[in-house]
């Protein structure tokens, strides 16, 4: 008989991970909270800090709580009032009552009294107050997620692709050291403590096991993402908050938030190795992970633009012919290699590297192939009448002077 | 479980099922006949939806064989045709097709007569064929010339269509011809194809918009599925959706095993399948000792060039099926001739022939489209008896309860020798005719052409051969009426010559059964 999860925060970063993947494994998702746009999960309406209707819990086997109220943080801090506190002690309750066995409170690697920041605080104080349960053994468990990175840019992973996108960065806390973990990895760990949790254990470390410093990882994802250096200059953490509470001031700047300032100068590593193998994940190197996923489609796309450029001799504008032509690409097993960065920028460069037999198992030739099976689809290109003879030259010509490189290229590359 | 409701069982519903089927629900005999049932027309809309499919199937490198081979509709086919028919090849191209109408979706359309020469060895005579030949052609509808020197050629025009315009290309090639004739056993004239040019039921005439190769909308190039339409009205007839596996002889005639698990019962069996899908049928009747072959007609592309038309317009109307079809005689016996058809490239992809000019894909392209306006495409056919292919049965695998089987393909003993000849002469005409071949000419792997027969032959005595209405000799009540019964594959296309077939046997059913 498939499992029943109850998941609240389905919509978040993590949480719409979790639920496609919990489905692919066949598991049936009922949602806490408002209803996932363009899918067909059931969806129970709640909010945090409410009593859920008992109909969510009927025949599910466990609880999975990512919603977290981050108006309430601001509003309260770490006073009782905290949406977030007595909303997650009310929602274990009515879990409780209900009859489920398993309840995952998804905590970070910053929950600690002494944290900096009002959300480490709180996910403490939650995490406190669940262990102070006494039906809390083997039956509770808090994950305490380290710095998640990896598919759609959302919440702070899209902050942090912004950062990358810098050349130059003036940042706080570039020693702390940090712990990433992939996403689809977080959504495994909870998915096993969901599923089987590991006997005796009440918190769980989901984050990586060799921890980074936090430059490191900023480096990391920029050249994963885009292939390039990152200068990084470190700033004090007294004129980071003055400059956040500056940036709050000034209207039509964008503010930066006093918590995440804090949240980042307070991290500190918790030891995980353990946890991830009691869960039994096995985690991807990071800057592999990050060159498989979003920036590689996106270079995958300018190197299509790249190929249609080139084969049609004119830039072209279609963005549909460009995402067929990666989609086709992609699936292809035998073009995995990427054109180099010289190509990339003047496609014509490309006729002094192809291949002077182009057979069909050529990388490069099959893709020239398809991305002129894609241009054929285009609108017909103007046509040269009296011309043609002098186009036609033209192209000998370049084909002649491209000869012997293409020779040399093919020795080389043999 | 036995199937009371039907007194024929047809197996396939491309232009041979069609063929045998409509006589015989005319005759108010009770047919079912069943084919996998992918149904769907080439998606209409966007040109990248019909040229690389909507789930871009056919975005995906191809041989670069034929232009033919690589749109989403022969991908589709053939995919599902692969995916069904455990055939194992060597040197030899399976074509086939899983799926309502079967090949004649993507066929080239053209289509001629045998005449008594091309039937020597035959159990037939030219008489044997007329009346169905007739009727086939006035059922699908055929255009062509009646007054040039391929007419009689192509058999007799008495219902045929006005032809379409010649292509520009084609047309200066036509009127040197017309002008200087040659050589004295060298013909050309206009193209017979199944494309109307009148409008017909259900079927709209060519509105020459170029589009022929990625599937017509309009119906106007004929397409077994119409028949199908037809055949559908009859209450008597019952198309079915699911592919057979399984052949089994059983009490009173014979019992079809599909691939959803149904039995079908009938005291007779029709299989039309395409002479590769019957082979794979069929081969399990016969002892594994049994000898088969497979006879093709060898096929070979030669670009030309027209100088004449250099720095032309690329014509914007149009259709790409032949527009102009030739003959030229081997030797002064009867029958010995080599035949082919022209094509212009207006219509076709570009990067078909890019992909095989000794350039760089840019300069490949760019001077493919400065020379596209005068090129030409000729295909030479040879006749099947150059075509050396074998084929071999292996017992079943564990668990399979059908042999496996192999073509190998090849070509007979002196065969470049008389290919060699074939293009030098060739291109002593081409160049009357003011065109030029160009480098680049290949010969396509056998199969490819899709002519294929010989695999059980009308009128040969032996367990793999059938009588003269396609029935087996070692399983009677089971009749092929496909390619595969053509006891010879001349050098001409054989399409109609099946369909016609198809449909005599048809007529005789009609009456037995």
């Amino acid at each position: 008989m498939p499992q029943r999860l109850v998941v609240t925060g389905a919509s978040g970063y993590i949480g719409a991970r979790l639920v496609e993947q919990a489905r692919r494994r066949g598991c049936e998702v009922v949602v806490l909270g408002s209803r996932l746009p363009g899918s067909d999960v059931t969806a129970v309406p709640w909010r945090l800090g409410e009593v859920p209707r008992l109909t969510a819990f009927l025949g599910a086997t466990a609880v999975l709580h990512l919603a977290h109220d981050w108006a309430s943080d601001r509003a309260y801090g770490t006073a009782p009032e905290n949406a977030n506190l007595a909303g997650t002690h009310i929602l274990a309750d009515t879990a409780r009552g209900a009859g489920l066995t398993r309840f995952v409170f998804a905590s970070t690697t910053s929950a600690r009294p002494e944290a900096f920041n009002a959300y480490g605080k709180i996910k403490f104080a939650i995490e406190e107050r669940l262990r102070a349960q006494p039906w809390s053994e083997g039956r509770i468990f808090c994950a305490r997620i380290g710095l998640v990175y990896g598919g759609p840019e959302r919440a702070q992973y899209a902050l942090m692709s912004k950062l990358a996108a810098l050349p130059v960065l003036p940042m706080i806390g570039l020693d702390r050291e940090v712990q990433p973990i992939h996403v689809d990895e977080v959504c495994d760990g909870l998915l096993a403590l969901l599923l089987h949790p590991p006997a005796g254990r009440h918190t769980v470390v989901i984050a990586g096991p060799q921890p980074v410093t936090f430059g490191t990882w900023l480096r990391t994802l920029r050249r994963a993402r885009h292939g390039r250096k990152m200068l990084l200059v470190p700033v004090p953490i007294g004129l980071a908050l003055a400059g956040c509470d500056l940036s709050r001031r000034i209207p039509f700047l964008p503010t930066v938030e006093r918590e995440r300032v804090l949240g980042l100068a307070g991290a500190a590593p918790m030891p995980s190795a353990d946890d991830v193998a009691a869960l039994g994940l096995s985690l991807r190197d990071p800057a592999r992970a990050l060159r498989q996923t979003r920036p590689a489609r996106r270079r995958l796309l300018a190197e299509s633009a790249v190929m249609l450029r080139y084969v049609t001799g004119r830039r072209v504008r279609s963005s549909g012919a460009i995402i067929r032509l990666a989609r086709a690409i992609r699936r292809d097993p035998a073009s995995a290699r990427a054109l180099p960065w010289p190509a990339m920028c003047w496609p014509a460069l490309m006729r002094f590297v192809e291949p002077i037999r182009p057979t069909p198992r050529h990388g490069l030739a099959r893709r020239l192939h398809l991305a002129a099976m894609v241009a054929e689809t285009l609108p017909a290109r103007r046509h040269w009448g009296a011309t043609w003879w002098l186009r036609a030259a033209v192209q000998l010509t370049l084909e002649a002077v491209a000869l012997p490189f293409r020779f040399v290229f093919r020795a080389f590359t043999a | 479980m036995s199937d009371p409701a039907a007194d024929i069982v047809v197996i396939g519903s491309g232009p041979a099922g069609v063929s045998v089927a409509l006589p015989l629900v005319e005759a108010g005999r009770r047919v079912v006949m069943i084919d996998g049932g992918r149904d769907g027309d080439a998606p209409a809309g966007t040109p990248w939806r019909r040229m690389l499919g909507a789930h871009l199937e056919a975005l995906a490198p191809d041989d670069g064989l034929s232009p033919k081979w690589r749109t989403p509709e022969a991908r589709r086919l053939l995919g599902a045709f692969h995916a069904h028919e455990p055939i194992d090849t060597e040197d030899f191209n399976a074509v086939g097709a899983l799926g309502r109408g079967g090949l004649s979706r993507i066929w080239g359309a053209f289509v001629c007569e045998l005449q008594a020469d091309d039937l020597q060895g035959w159990p037939l005579t030219a008489y044997d064929l007329r009346a169905s030949y007739d009727a086939v052609v006035s059922r699908i509808g055929v255009s062509g010339s009646h007054d040039d020197d391929m007419a009689a050629f192509y058999g007799s025009a008495d219902v045929l269509q006005a032809p379409p315009p010649l292509g520009p290309t084609a047309a200066a090639m036509f009127k040197r011809y017309t002008i200087a004739r040659p050589d004295p056993e060298f013909a050309l004239g206009r193209a017979r194809n199944a494309l109307i040019t009148e409008n017909r039921w259900q079927r709209q005439s060519c509105d020459l918009r170029l589009a022929c190769l990625w599937g017509c909308e309009r119906g106007a190039i004929y397409d077994a599925r119409q028949d199908l339409a037809l055949l559908r009205q009859h209450a008597n007839f019952e198309l079915r959706d699911s592919a057979a596996q399984r052949l089994a002889p059983a009490e009173g005639g014979w019992d079809v095993i599909t691939t959803r698990g149904e039995h079908l019962h009938a005291p007779r069996l029709v299989v039309a399948a395409g002479a590769l899908g019957s082979l794979r049928l069929v081969a399990p009747l016969l002892s594994p000792a049994t000898e088969l072959r497979v006879l093709n007609s060898p096929v070979m592309a030669v670009p030309l060039l027209v100088a004449g038309r250099l720095g032309g317009e690329l014509p914007t109307a149009g259709h790409s099926l032949a527009q102009l079809g030739f003959r030229l005689a081997c030797s002064p016996t009867a029958g010995d001739y080599v035949s082919g058809a022209i094509y212009e490239v207006a219509g076709l992809p570009p990067s078909s022939f890019a992909a095989r000019m000794p350039l760089g894909r840019r300069a490949a392209t760019e001077i493919f489209q400065a020379l596209a306006p005068a090129l030409a495409i000729a295909t030479i056919y040879f006749p099947g008896r150059y075509s050396a292919n074998t084929v071999t049965l292996r017992p079943p695998a564990q668990g399979d309860q059908s042999p496996r089987i192999e073509v190998r393909g090849g070509v007979a003993a002196g065969f470049d020798e008389v290919a060699r000849t074939v293009r030098q002469r060739l291109t002593v005409i081409w160049r009357r005719l003011g065109a030029r071949p160009l480098p680049g000419t290949t010969l396509a792997t056998a199969g490819t052409d899709a002519h294929l027969g010989g695999v059980f032959p009308m009128g040969v005595v032996a367990p793999h051969g059938t009588n003269n209405y396609g029935e087996l000799h070692a399983a009677p009540r089971l009749h092929l009426v496909d390619g595969s019964v053509l006891p010879s594959i001349p050098s001409k296309f054989t399409t109609l010559t099946v369909m016609a077939n198809a449909d005599r046997i048809g007529r005789y059913l009609a009456e037995v059964a």
